[in-house]
């Protein structure tokens, strides 16, 4: 284990990123779309983790960002032919500052209040896309027939190109989460009190995680919408945010990676259990059940294990 | 002034069945302090419950429909007694987190299970022959099953405040809230009233669905709209507060009610922005107080 630890983290990231990478060569088209929809929910469960599992704060609205950067991806594209090398980097722009103004209400309340806020603005956020702005969203019916240019539209393209903005994302978030920024997160997670009495902006760093999750959660969102060329107002409403809470539950909350191989997971697990049976949402439901309660010590005992997931993580 | 009789009414009827159901949710909050996202689930279960059952009461008039009511909330009760003694009690003391992702599977879990008894099609409870049919008020036709709505509401609020207030029950209750620890050491058995409590919920929610379906078509997806809105009336109420469940249902009611007639396309959307302005400016809710 020591000479593998001498191994720098960046080439077990260029290793995995080669792998994926050549996966492509080996996978059906069925196989690389799902292949594709993993990466995606597993961007869209790291954007959240961001927010839940470094910042402390759980997130019951984050669909909402998700959504909204399909949206933007899709009314640009759909609506106004403007080609998608310029809508889609506009998805985690209008995700991000949505967020910062939603945000900077939610970080003024913490905990419950924190969680509860977040998913009244999120239902907000999907009243409006399903019927307040049904002209420009298509309402129920959503949008269909995305356009999609020519290079990216066939499943292993796609996947490729999913999978450089997964990387690229993944880098960055890696960088941030070595940031000195993120050791301050950490120790507001654990005692925003004592934070804030040694001179920590407590608010500000909340915020601005916020913020940098919605970005996250916006590109997840606009690559979706291309990949199924199709937006529903179901992606904002409030159940989707509970599959990268789940999927971050399952693969581990304090650690960059565990959120997005934990979502993956379901997702895979999902169209295993489907080949047997229809009801997934009992498998679920149950899996949820026995994960909460054998949760060893619950989350508040991390703070025990805190040391040593640092360590890890390095 | 006609139209704005009858969406008062109709608004006010919308209200009392988000009270019946929201107080369970209050109820429980208030003592255990878990946000049960189940508790939408236990209200679809009743309302398929009694869209099934009901039609059997019919013949019975209008004591079977009664008997219906009582008995519909009682089996979603004794669900609610199950899932609290073989989960809940374990996540009392847990990260709000935990909590919330335990009633979260919990609702998966349950509105499949009401998938695979009763599928997907929508059902429809028929209304026994002494509510069905309008009645006239200001010249314009009323359902009459709107007000027996209106009628079993205020009279569940009241008996819901004499037991808390005035009987022994009641005290034991509110005391579990102010303090479980001192309840406990008076030697009254705070799991047993946990159990009670988390199970009065349970009827409630059960009746707010038996409630529901005389009035509109039940099916699946009814649990994870109408908890949102529970949420919504119990936040603008004030988290616990019993009176907070009545005031912010009779309000979010109200609210919906006009709110289609003025702006079809947003009336949704005002519930939620109602919780949203609650929060931010006074999270205790209008009736509820400050945490300790």
């Amino acid at each position: 284990m020591q000479t593998l630890r001498t191994i720098p983290a960046w080439t077990w990231g260029l290793l995995a990123a080669v792998a994926l990478a050549g996966l492509s060569f080996v996978l059906g088209e069925f196989q690389l779309i799902l292949a594709s929809q993993m990466l995606i929910a597993g961007l869209f469960a790291m954007s959240l983790n961001i927010i839940m599992g470094f910042g402390g704060m759980v997130h019951f609205g984050h669909a909402a960002f998700y959504g909204l950067g399909a949206y933007t991806v899709a009314i640009l594209a759909k609506n106004y032919n403007i080609p998608l090398w310029v809508a889609l980097p506009l998805a985690p722009v209008v995700s991000a500052a949505l967020g910062a103004v939603v945000g900077w209400f939610c970080v003024r309340r913490v905990r419950l209040y924190f969680s509860i806020l977040t998913l009244a603005f999120g239902q907000i956020l999907y009243v409006i896309v399903l019927s307040v702005a049904a002209d420009f969203t298509g309402g129920d019916n959503g949008i269909h027939g995305i356009p999609v240019p020519e290079i990216i539209s066939s499943a292993r393209n796609y996947y490729l190109f999913t999978l450089l903005i997964f990387t690229l994302c993944f880098v960055a978030l890696f960088i941030i989460t070595k940031a000195p920024f993120v050791l301050t997160l950490r120790a507001i997670r654990e005692n925003a009190e004592r934070a804030q009495f040694i001179g920590v902006d407590v608010r500000r760093h909340q915020l601005t995680t916020f913020i940098i999750g919605s970005f996250f959660a916006g590109i997840a969102g606009g690559l979706m919408a291309i990949l199924n060329r199709f937006v529903g107002p179901d992606m904002l409403f409030w159940t989707t945010s509970s599959e990268p809470i789940l999927g971050s539950l399952m693969g581990g909350m304090f650690s960059l990676t565990g959120p997005a191989v934990g979502a993956a997971l379901l997702l895979g697990l999902h169209l295993f259990i489907s080949q047997y049976t229809e009801f997934w949402p009992t498998v679920l439901g149950i899996l949820t059940i026995i994960v909460v309660l054998a949760a060893p010590t619950g989350l508040v005992g991390l703070t025990d294990d805190l040391p040593r997931a640092a360590r890890s993580a390095e | 002034m006609d139209t704005f009789v009858i969406q008062l009414l109709g608004g006010l009827s919308k209200g009392m069945i988000l009270f019946v159901l929201a107080s369970g949710l209050s109820l429980i909050f208030g003592v255990m302090r878990v946000i049960n996202f189940a508790h939408g689930s236990l209200y679809m279960l009743g309302a398929f419950l009694a869209a099934t059952v009901g039609a059997q009461f019919l013949g019975m008039g209008p004591s079977g429909f009664f008997l219906m009511l009582l008995l519909v909330p009682l089996i979603v009760a004794l669900v609610g007694i199950v899932m609290e003694t073989t989960l809940f009690r374990r996540i009392y003391t847990k990260e709000h987190l935990l909590q919330l992702l335990l009633t979260y599977g919990l609702t998966l879990l349950l509105s499949d299970v009401v998938r695979m008894i009763w599928g997907g099609e929508y059902r429809t409870l028929r209304q026994p022959d002494f509510l069905r049919g309008g009645f006239e008020i200001v010249g314009r036709k009323f359902p009459i099953y709107g007000l027996f709505v209106l009628i079993i509401g205020p009279l569940l609020a009241l008996g819901l405040w004499y037991l808390l207030n005035r009987t022994r029950w009641g005290r034991i209750i509110r005391a579990a809230v102010a303090n479980p620890d001192m309840v406990s050491a008076l030697g009254i058995n705070v799991r047993l009233v946990m159990t009670g409590v988390f199970a009065l919920g349970c009827f409630l929610a059960g009746l707010g669905g038996a409630l529901v379906a005389g009035q509109s078509a039940v099916g699946l997806g009814m649990d994870v709209n109408i908890i949102v809105e529970a949420f919504a009336v119990v936040v603008v109420g004030g988290l616990g507060s019993f009176g907070g469940a009545l005031l912010g249902a009779l309000l979010i009611g109200i609210i919906l009610s006009f709110g289609i007639l003025v702006w079809p396309g947003g009336a949704q959307l005002l519930p939620f922005a109602a919780m949203a302005l609650v929060l931010i400016a006074r999270p205790w809710g209008l009736l509820g107080r400050p945490e300790r």
